[in-house]
């Protein structure tokens, strides 16, 4: 059942595409990094650690960003702004909130703070993988 | 050459870049270029995305500068691209300030999408999102509507010139408060899965990608500031869709 939600994130990165005004074929090329990244996700289940498995989907998804930026001469967070989308903890955030209204401070806390992990996963992903790519651009001759 | 001109052109160069969602880093190497294509290799730049400041001594020693605040900053990578093209060009064939300048004003004047299609798209993020969350095709149907409703809510505010914090509250609100009315009448929609798939279109995933690269380029202010604006949009994405469900709660305890 890995097919049905990477399709669903390919569909939801394509509609963000239009909302970033995002045209041509970088459209379907960021939303294909959406769902690879999400792929990763998922097939990476048997961690039973969601943070990590945010984290490595992250890594997939920015170096398939910066590899196509370098292909296509476009900047990398032109693909990486919307591939990255799918990962975003949009639903950590609402449970959160759910759990804060409800009053059931033991779960707010525990969301709240998963959630936190799940953003810093995500900015370490970025982080890691933007400063590898930023040591290959300064080696001399390597650039364009 | 005409200093006064070719800061006054930089300057609106780096403003259209960060004014659609470049990096800093991008906007602030794009200006330097340009300065180095028309020999001002002292020209300095400094940029954060609400302001930029650029600044060239002509060899008289007299300093030029011009600055930009930034008001407001949406993201359109298309914009983006086409000024990214711009600067490239400009480096390379050194054209005259005054057509640089009416290419950039072509450039920020260039239509985005039609309204409706602004509205359709939103309401597909809404709808492809909760069908990826987990939601079923009635869920993903109350969704599209949801995620319908907040581009003309967010357009309207902004026309009000209403502050982006509680923008995001009333369309936060307005979605929750749609997709509980739904869910209201329907007790099998999952309306957590509709909630979460049309906040999506709200949600500051931007800021929260773009930070770190600020952050990991250096410009530190820069990634302070994202950072803080992608709290606070959380924070009112959450305040709104918290006030839709404890009032439907209070109304007719769902």
């Amino acid at each position: 059942m890995y097919y049905l939600p990477c399709l669903w994130a390919f569909f939801a990165c394509a509609a963000f595409c239009l909302v970033y005004n995002i045209r041509g074929k970088i459209l379907p090329l960021s939303s294909f990094g959406g769902a690879l990244g999400w792929f990763v996700y998922l097939s990476l289940n048997f961690l039973n650690n969601d943070i990590f498995q945010f984290f490595f989907a992250t890594i997939a998804t920015a170096v398939y960003s910066e590899v196509m930026a370098r292909i296509y001469k476009k900047p990398a967070m032109e693909f990486q702004i919307v591939a990255l989308l799918p990962m975003v903890p949009g639903g950590g955030i609402f449970y959160t909130m759910e759990y804060c209204v409800i009053g059931n401070n033991e779960m707010f806390l525990k969301t709240g703070l998963h959630t936190l992990g799940i953003a810093g996963a995500l900015a370490l992903g970025i982080l890691l993988v933007s400063s590898l790519f930023r040591i290959r651009s300064a080696v001399p001759g390597t650039k364009k | 050459m005409d200093y006064d001109k070719l800061v006054s052109m930089a300057a609106d160069a780096g403003y259209l870049l960060i004014a659609n969602g470049a990096e800093i880093s991008r906007a602030e190497e794009s200006v330097r270029r340009i300065f180095y294509a028309y020999g001002a290799e002292n020209g300095e730049v400094f940029a954060i995305p609400t302001f930029i400041n650029v600044s060239v001594s002509t060899p008289e020693g007299r300093p030029v500068t011009a600055i930009r605040r930034i008001p407001s900053r949406r993201v359109d990578m298309g914009k983006v691209d086409r000024a990214n093209d711009l600067c490239r060009r400009v480096c390379r064939t050194k054209p005259k300030f005054e057509s640089v300048e009416r290419e950039i004003r072509r450039i920020s004047a260039q239509p985005v999408f039609p309204f409706p299609l602004q509205v359709a798209a939103y309401a597909l993020v809404a709808a492809a999102f909760t069908l990826f969350y987990g939601g079923n095709c009635s869920d993903a149907l109350v969704s599209f509507l949801c995620g319908a409703a907040i581009r003309p809510i967010c357009s309207l505010l902004e026309r009000l010139h209403v502050n982006l914090f509680f923008i995001n509250v009333a369309a936060s609100f307005a979605a929750a408060a749609i997709a509980l009315c739904f869910a209201n009448f329907n007790a099998s929609l999952n309306y957590d899965k509709i909630i979460i798939g049309a906040l999506m279109n709200l949600v500051p995933g931007i800021a929260i990608t773009d930070f770190m690269r600020d952050i990991i380029a250096g410009d530190l202010i820069a990634g302070i500031l994202r950072f803080t604006e992608s709290l606070l949009v959380a924070a009112a994405i959450a305040i709104g869709a918290g006030i839709a469900l404890t009032a439907m709660r209070m109304l007719w305890g769902v």
